[in-house]
């Protein structure tokens, strides 16, 4: 996680929320935001923090040119949540990219594979 | 009440705290005004972009400056 301090800057801020749920799906949502993050495509932080009203957290999300939330499954915890507080966002699911939940073994391929295809959407 | 502006000191942020402070004193509100320039305090209150407004511990804009209205109906709101 790295803030995106706007001052004086007009680049657009992306931030990153992951589900990081327990399956193996939730996993791989998690380590596709941390590479994203990592390689520059945005900014990552907490989706749970979203999810229990923290101002500062509601206030970023309303103020992002994107939003970028990455599921796990088709439960959809992330988008959910965003739903449920009226942010804008665009949603990816890891089990859209050939991913099986409780299924798939998550290797570092797989890691590179998905958020190559979901870096090139955002 | 405190009044908190997040921000490394970039214009910006130097802008909103002015605003801040006419806004203050045109609604007659006693209220500190606190800087906060550390990033890592800034980023645990979940702003990922500055400069970004607090009032009474609650983050009211991020990634913006806003006006002295703006901030006015801001303490409206708080009063």
């Amino acid at each position: 996680m790295a803030c995106s301090c706007s001052c004086g800057s007009d680049a657009a801020s992306k931030l990153l929320y992951a589900c990081a749920g327990a399956a193996n799906t939730g996993y791989l949502a998690d380590q596709v935001a941390r590479k994203l993050n990592r390689d520059g495509a945005g900014d990552m932080t907490c989706l749970a923090a979203v999810g229990a009203d923290l101002s500062g957290f509601i206030e970023s999300a309303k103020s992002a040119d994107i939003n970028i939330v990455i599921d796990g499954c088709p439960v959809a915890c992330g988008k959910k949540i965003f739903e449920a507080k009226g942010l804008p966002f665009t949603h990816f699911i890891t089990t859209d990219f050939g991913v099986e939940k409780k299924k798939t073994e998550i290797t570092q391929e797989i890691i590179d594979r998905v958020s190559a295809d979901i870096c090139g959407r955002i | 009440m405190l009044i908190q502006i997040l921000g490394t000191g970039c214009p910006k942020c130097k802008q909103l705290e002015a605003n801040a402070r006419e806004a203050a004193a045109k609604m007659g509100v006693a209220a500190e005004i606190a800087k906060v320039t550390d990033i890592d305090e800034i980023m645990n209150m979940g702003v990922m972009m500055t400069p970004a407004l607090v009032i009474d511990g609650e983050v009211r804009s991020v990634g913006k400056v806003l006006t002295v209205d703006q901030i006015a109906a801001q303490l409206k709101g708080v009063n």
